[in-house]
Formats: structure tokens, sequence, C-alpha cells
């Protein structure tokens, strides 16, 4: 703005501001201004960041993300105001944020950031003084507000001696936090109380945001509607002190554990010199408190001695079985119920407790949780339903069921058990004989995996690296059969060829013999010897048939010589030569008479004719 | 002159050392009731009771004892492979488990103890597929032991070795038909039991190695500057082609392979 008006004098700036536009916006001013610098811890500041400029059209609130420890505890609130002086306009836009100090001692404000007309301008840092409570009063009284608000009724507490301080009763509430224990087991329980100290009324009070536990699972202790009041001396100072919340708190892992800051808004009555103030209003200032983290720390449930059948619960409990009746029949059902009572919290026992039973098919449990609290302790109640259907008659007995807790009084694992129920089954109806239970089968499943067991080797152990069929006696039989194969070819062939041969002689012979006894009967061809003749020529044509197919000559009837003949392929007309050459000669030699020379020629020329047609067809 | 009293020298060493031996086994046999002196059956069953105390490394060492002997039990390689399993030695014990059924393939425990190690350690192969049939036969070929094997193989053989025999001498031709056919219904079997029979000495035969130290890379070639490949960790189940001064050439059953150093796997 000085730069502006020191360059253009006069009527010059009114024409130059109505041009402007964004050219000119250039000039905008920000800072950033604290209501006060000084103040006690709990109190709260307001920081007003104004901007002023030609136009204020694209001015953005600033960035307070640099802005730390503080808690904002309202804003930013926005005044504007435009204002035109000597035909010279000028617009200015305040951000106010309330503040509340986190810590104590010599704070700063840092440079803040403001994007106007596309430019990011800069806030001066700001120091600011907070003194530990109640050293300082403040003169800050913020407007009263008429009435109390709605919210949870507090009775009326008459203010605590050496509360008569005029202003700044903030100083006089805190919030603060306390639990039973700080050592704990996974599992085990930690009751957290909120507690409000005060010296003076309480109006209203609100939880600025919920309040939540990591590493905790919560569980809300219900409180009476109206607040428990008891009085406290703190130091020097006696307080009112309101119980606000109570939480049993379970630990989900182990490790340090922090119970984080809750932080309420308390509205307080305030002491007003005003008269007419006080009593047509009732002035009021609203204050801001925050407790302290507490560190919790949280035991591991000890892993060496963790029996197998852990359920998980932590706490102290007990167990109880009971029947609905003891007296049943065989398909009857009977309900069994299995509970688990104590301190503790029960959530994490989710496992069937009672174990399948030969004699009993079990339905699935229907399984009923309930939660109750004595004495600020957590204590749960977990029943399991069954319903029991016996098998076989007789008595039945459900074992003692086992539930392993750890203890954490104790330090231990414990495992009680409930007493064992007998039960007293009848044969069902119709049971005649011995009863035949419908028995639910279940496949049989494989739990773990583990090598096979040893090899024993009971019969001694031996070398297993030269099987059989690498040894010589192998070798042996394999070539065994070879070698006698090879033997009984040679031998068959060696016989084979002996035997033909044989034959073959036996063939020429034949030929041979028949020339011979031809012969023989030619030189007896005469009426003399007639006889002899034929005798000749017929045992010249059998005894050819006989050596020629390795028959012996004397039991050669015609049949015989007919079946060898057609055996060896003789055709018809031959084989029918030779019988009728045959036949003639033995008629001849049974009458010898009625032959004469003529007919014994004609004979001998037969005979000769049939076994030289004969050999050839046999030869070919 | 100079090789004649180096040669010399090598015989005045040598004989010192045999002596040595001898006195060594003297000893040996003379040292009644030593520990040393145990039988193998003993020593194994020992091994055992140590074996069912969990001492697994004093079993581990009387079974290699036996072994030592030149014993060659599938049985002792068997509870060799427990015991390293106990051990939680995984590579040693798919090792001698590999032993066990190389003598022996027809053992059921030891392939299922196989397949439990082997889904303990870190290297998942993927092996090719076998089709139903002939993964059912070959189930069945590994079920039947060698003697078994082959004792049924010489049933046959023999049998249609004596047909050929009697076919070769009988003279009536339709005898000699029957017995030809019976020869070859015969010979044909054991042609096939000798097929199963090459089959499982050629399975039993397959150079195997065991990965045996933590992670080993396999390269590209039997040097170190070659590439790395793909790398394997203990108890994989490699099968061995070559060998090149102190490399193994070896491929997985997927069909990778690669060069891997001899001192990082046992053979089978």
């Amino acid at each position: 703005m000085m730069d502006l008006r020191a360059r253009f004098p006069g009527s010059m700036a009114v024409l130059l501001a109505l041009a402007a536009g964004a050219a000119l916006a250039d000039d905008a001013v920000v800072r950033a201004f604290l209501d006060r610098t000084e103040i006690s811890a709990g109190e709260e500041i307001t920081l007003s960041i104004e901007i002023a400029a030609l136009s204020l059209d694209q001015a953005a609130p600033p960035d307070i993300s640099r802005l730390e420890g503080f808690d904002v505890i309202t804003g930013p609130s926005v005044s504007s105001r435009f204002q035109w002086i000597n035909g010279r306009t000028s617009a200015s836009r305040t951000y106010s944020y309330v503040l509340r100090p986190d810590g104590t001692g010599t704070l700063t404000i840092p440079a803040l950031g403001v994007l106007v007309q596309g430019r990011t301008y800069r806030t001066r840092p700001i120091t600011l003084t907070v003194n530990p409570p109640g050293t300082i009063r403040s003169p800050y009284a913020p407007p009263p507000v008429a009435g109390p608000q709605p919210g949870r009724s507090i009775p009326p507490s008459t203010p605590a001696p050496g509360t008569g301080r005029a202003a700044g009763a903030g100083a006089d509430v805190r919030v603060r936090v306390e639990a039973d224990a700080r050592t704990v087991y996974v599992g085990q329980q930690v009751t957290v109380r909120f507690l409000l100290d005060t010296q003076t009324d309480i109006l209203n009070l609100a939880l600025k945001d919920n309040p939540t536990f990591p590493g905790f699972w919560a569980e809300e202790i219900k409180l009476p509607e109206n607040l428990d009041m008891k009085r406290v001396q703190i130091g020097a100072d006696s307080f009112v002190e309101y119980t606000l919340m109570k939480r049993a708190l379970f630990p989900t892992s182990p490790g340090q554990q922090t119970i984080p800051p809750v932080t309420y808004q308390v509205q307080v009555r305030r002491r007003s010199s005003d008269p007419i103030e006080s009593f047509f209003f009732t002035p009021t200032e609203t204050v801001t408190r925050r407790s302290d983290p507490i560190a919790i720390t949280v035991l591991p449930l000890p892993a060496e001695s963790r029996p197998p059948g852990f359920s998980g619960a932590v706490g102290s409990f007990n167990v109880s079985l009971a029947a609905d009746r003891t007296e049943a029949r065989v398909n009857d059902a009977i309900g069994v119920k299995f509970r688990i009572t104590g301190e503790g919290n029960l959530n994490a026992v989710t496992a069937s407790p009672l174990p399948e039973l030969n004699d009993f098919k079990q339905f699935a449990p229907k399984v009923n949780a309930s939660t109750s609290l004595q004495a600020d302790r957590f204590r749960g109640e977990k029943v399991w339903d069954y319903v029991l259907i016996p098998l076989a008659a007789g008595t039945q007995t459900i074992p003692p069921v086992a539930f392993t807790f750890f203890d954490p009084v104790a330090r231990a694992y414990r495992t009680v058990r409930s007493e064992p129920v007998s039960i007293q089954v009848a044969r069902g109806e119709g049971g005649v004989g011995p009863s035949l239970p419908s028995v639910s089968q279940s496949d049989v499943r494989l739990l773990r995996r583990d090598v096979h067991y040893l090899k024993l080797a009971r019969g001694g152990l031996e070398d297993w690296s030269r099987p059989f069929h690498t040894s010589p006696v192998f070798m042996a039989l394999i070539l065994l059969p070879v070698v006698a194969d090879l033997g009984a070819a040679l031998y068959a062939r060696r016989r084979d060829a002996s035997t033909a041969s044989t034959r073959l002689r036996r063939e020429r012979r034949a030929r041979r013999v028949a020339r011979k006894r031809l012969n023989e009967a030619r030189r007896r061809m005469s009426p003399a010897t007639a006889r002899a003749f034929y005798a000749a020529v017929a045992q010249a044509l059998t005894g050819y048939v006989g050596d020629k197919f390795d028959a012996s000559g004397a039991g050669l009837t015609h049949q015989r010589i007919e079946e060898l003949l057609a055996a060896h392929g003789a055709p018809e007309e031959k084989r029918s030569a030779f019988h009728r050459c045959l036949e003639a000669c033995d008629y001849a030699r049974f009458a010898p008479s009625s032959s004469g020379p003529d007919e014994m020629r004609k004979a001998l020329a037969a005979a000769e004719e049939t076994l030289v047609g004969l050999e050839r067809t046999l030869s070919a | 002159m100079r090789t004649r009293a180096a040669g010399g020298g090598w015989r005045g060493v040598i004989v010192p050392g045999w002596v040595a031996c001898a006195l060594w086994v003297l000893l040996c046999a003379a040292a009644p009731g030593a520990a040393a002196a145990a039988t193998p059956a003993e020593i194994f069953s020992r091994a055992n009771d140590a074996y069912e105390a969990e001492k697994y490394e004093e079993a581990a060492s009387g079974y290699a004892r036996i072994l030592n002997y030149g014993l060659l039990d599938p049985r002792v390689y068997y509870n060799l492979g427990n015991c390293y399993f106990k051990l939680g030695r995984l590579g040693a014990a798919i090792l001698n488990y590999e032993r066990a059924l190389k003598l022996n393939p027809s053992d059921r425990e030891t392939r299922d103890n196989i397949d439990l190690a082997r889904g303990q350690i870190r290297d998942r192969v993927a092996e090719t597929e076998v089709q139903y049939p002939i993964r059912a036969l070959k189930r069945m070929l590994d079920a039947i032991t060698f003697n078994a094997m082959t004792f049924a193989f010489l049933v046959f053989y023999q049998a249609a070795g004596g047909l050929v025999v009697v076919m070769l001498l009988a003279r009536a031709a339709p005898r000699r038909r029957a017995l030809g056919y019976g020869a070859l219904a015969a010979g044909l079997c054991a042609a096939l039991l000798a097929g199963a029979l090459a089959y499982k000495v050629h399975d039993a035969a397959t150079p195997l190695a065991i990965v045996m130290q933590d992670k080993a890379d396999v390269r590209s070639g039997p040097a170190e500057d070659n590439t790395v490949l793909f790398t394997v960790h203990e108890g994989t189940i490699v099968e061995v082609h070559n060998h090149l001064e102190g490399w193994y050439q070896v491929s997985l059953p997927n069909a990778l392979s690669g060069w891997i150093p001899e001192v990082a796997v046992e053979k089978v």
C-alpha cells in the first residue's frame, strides 16, 4: 500500500483502484496475533489471522497444519470487513482459532501460510509463554453463556474451601486417569477410571472425542445415572471428585501398551464481579482438560509351562456339568449343560469342551455367553448346551471335562474338572436282543504326519547291493535254455537226417528188389513153375510198396496197400491197375492150370508196366 | 637313477603302512568284548534303541558304521534317513531314503518318507504329469521287488526254453504245433517280464544326487564365471548327466538343467 501511494499520487489512485483487478492483489497484508502472550497451562488463547487486501475473492483460509504443540479447540471463526474510505476500498478478513497449548514453557506459533490470489503470504512467528498452572491470573474472560447446556446431570457441589478465587476457575479442574494395575498379563483385566477433580461447580461436560484403546479389548463399565461424588484431598487442596467413565480393559498383546489421553470439555461456573450478571445469568466458562497417558506393562503368558489343552482364558473359573436326567433309553435325547463361570474374559474360549464320546451321538452345541460385573471385575459365563443320544444300553458315563486357564494371581496355569456324570441307559423300544444303534460314521482324518517307524529287520541284515539278476547264477540260468534248445535242435536235425537217409535207401532198394524179383519170375515163366512165377510177381508188387513206404512186407493186405498208395498220392487208375495185377497173380497162384505162357507173359508185362508207372508217379 | 631312488622311497613308505594296517586289524580282532567287536546285528539293535530314546545322533553313527562294513541293507539306509529326518537334516534324510530305494525300489514306507521329507524342503519342483494307466503301471512295477521280478521272469523263460526243447524232440506234427504255441506264449510272457525288469534296473540305475548345501547356484557351465541359471536348496533331488573337473551337469524333473559344484551335492 505504501508503495502504491508513493508511486501514484492523488486521483490516480482511484482510477487505479477501480481498474485494479488481480494485478494489484499482490499487495495483500497478512498478520497473525494472539490475544495474550503469557498464559497458564490449561488456559486457552485466541489466534487471529488477518488478511487485508483490495479484494478477498480469492483468499483461502490459512494453513494451520504446521501448528504443533497446540490443540485447536474451536475455529476458525471468520469475520470480514469492507471499507470505502476516500474512494479507496479495502477489505479484511480475520480467521480466529481458540487454541490450548499442550505443554508449558515458551512455545512458538510458526509462520503460517495464507494463499491470496494465488500467492502465498507468511505471517510472522509469535512466541507464547505458558506458565505452570495457577501461577498467573488470566485477564481474559470469555463472554457469558446463558443457562446450562443439556447433558449429564451433575449434582450441585458446594465449592470446596479455597476456591474463592475470582476468575480462571479452569485452573481448579483437572481430569486424570487411574488404573488399578500397571503390570498385567495378556488377557488380564485392567480397570481404568477417568476422574474429574474440581473445586468449582461443574455445569456440563462432554467428551471431546470417543476414547479408543489400541492394544486392548475394552468393555464399558456402566456408571450410575448420577455421577458418584466424593471429596478428596490432593496435596493441600481439597477437591470434589467425579468418576466420569470406567472401562475394563483386556490387553490383547504383550509389551508396553499405553492408555491414550482423553480430552473433556468442561463448562464451569465462573464467579463474576458484576452483580447484575451474577444475578440474572449464570456466568460460565468452558475449559478443556486432558488426562495424562498411562503406560501399562503387559506380560506374555508363560510359554514353557503352557499345557496342551490351554483354552486361552485368563482369570479364575469354575466348571460344572449337568445332565437333565440320569436315566434314559437308547436313542432318547439327553440335555447336557457344561458351564464355565468366573472372573475373566471368556470370549477367547470357543472350542467345544466336551470330547467325542464313544457311546453317545453328539450334536453341535448351542453356546450362550453372558458377562456381568461384580465390584468392577468382569465376570464371564459361557454355557454349552449339548444334546446327547445314548447309543448303547448300560451305565454310560460322561467323563470329567477339563478346562485349563491361566490364573494371573497364582501366575500359573490351572485346570479344573467337572464331576463325572453317570447315566443309566435302558434298552430302547422293541429292543429284543442286542440293540443296533444307528452309528453316525465319520471319515478317519490324518491329524499329523511323521516318518514311518524304523525297520527292525528281525530276520537279520543282508547285503542287498547285489540282487539276484546281477549274479552269475542268473546268467547261467539265462544261457541254459539257449544251450538246451540248440542241443535239442542239433539232435533233432541229426535224427531226421538219418531217418531220411534210411528211407531213401529203402526207396532205391525197392526198385532194385522189384526188378530182381521180376527177373526171377521171368526165369520161371513156364507152365511147370507157374505157381512160383506168380508168387514172385506178387512179391515183387507187394515188396515194392512195402520197401517204398517203409512198411513191413508181411502185414501188407490189399487194404493197407490201398491206403499207403492213396496217402502217397498215386492216381486212381494206377491203384486199380496195381490191384488188378495183384488179384490176377493171386488167382493164378491158386489155379495154376488155367494159365498158359501167354497169360504169364501178359501178367509180367502188366506188372512191369504198373511198377514203372507207379515209380514215375511217386517220384514226381 | 632319480626315479629309482624315488621308487625305493615309495616302497619304503608303503611297507610300514601295510604293516600298520595288519597290526591294526590284529588289534581289532584281539580286543575282546570291546564295542568294536560288535556284530552288525548288535550295532543295529543298539542304534534302534538309541533312536527309541531320541538319541538320533548316536543312532545315526551306529547305522553309518554298519554301512561302512559294506553291509548295504536298504533298511539300514532307511533308518539312517529317519535319524536325519528327526534331526532336521532333510538333505541327508532324503539322500539315505533314496539310497534305500535304489537297493529296494518296492518299499512303500521309504517312498512315503521321501514324500514327507520332500514336502518340507524349500524347493518345489513340478514334475511332469503322468497319464493314469502309465502311472498305475509304474506303481505296480515299483511295488514288486527285484528278486520277485527276476524269479517270475526266470520261470517263464525256462518254461519257454523247455517247451522248445520238447517241441524240437517231438515227431508228430500236431504235438509239435501245440508245443510251439505253448513256447511262444511263455516266451512272450518272459519278454514282457524282461522288459519290466529292465525298466526297474534302469530306473534304479538313474544317477541321482541330492543337494546337501543350504543353497547352491546352478550355472550355465562348469566354472564360477558362468551365469547363475537358478538356485536349488538342501534336499532337492537332481539327475546327474555329466561330470567335469569338480562340476556335475544336473537336471531337475521340470527339465531345468545346468552345472553345479561337486561339493554341493551327494550322489545317491
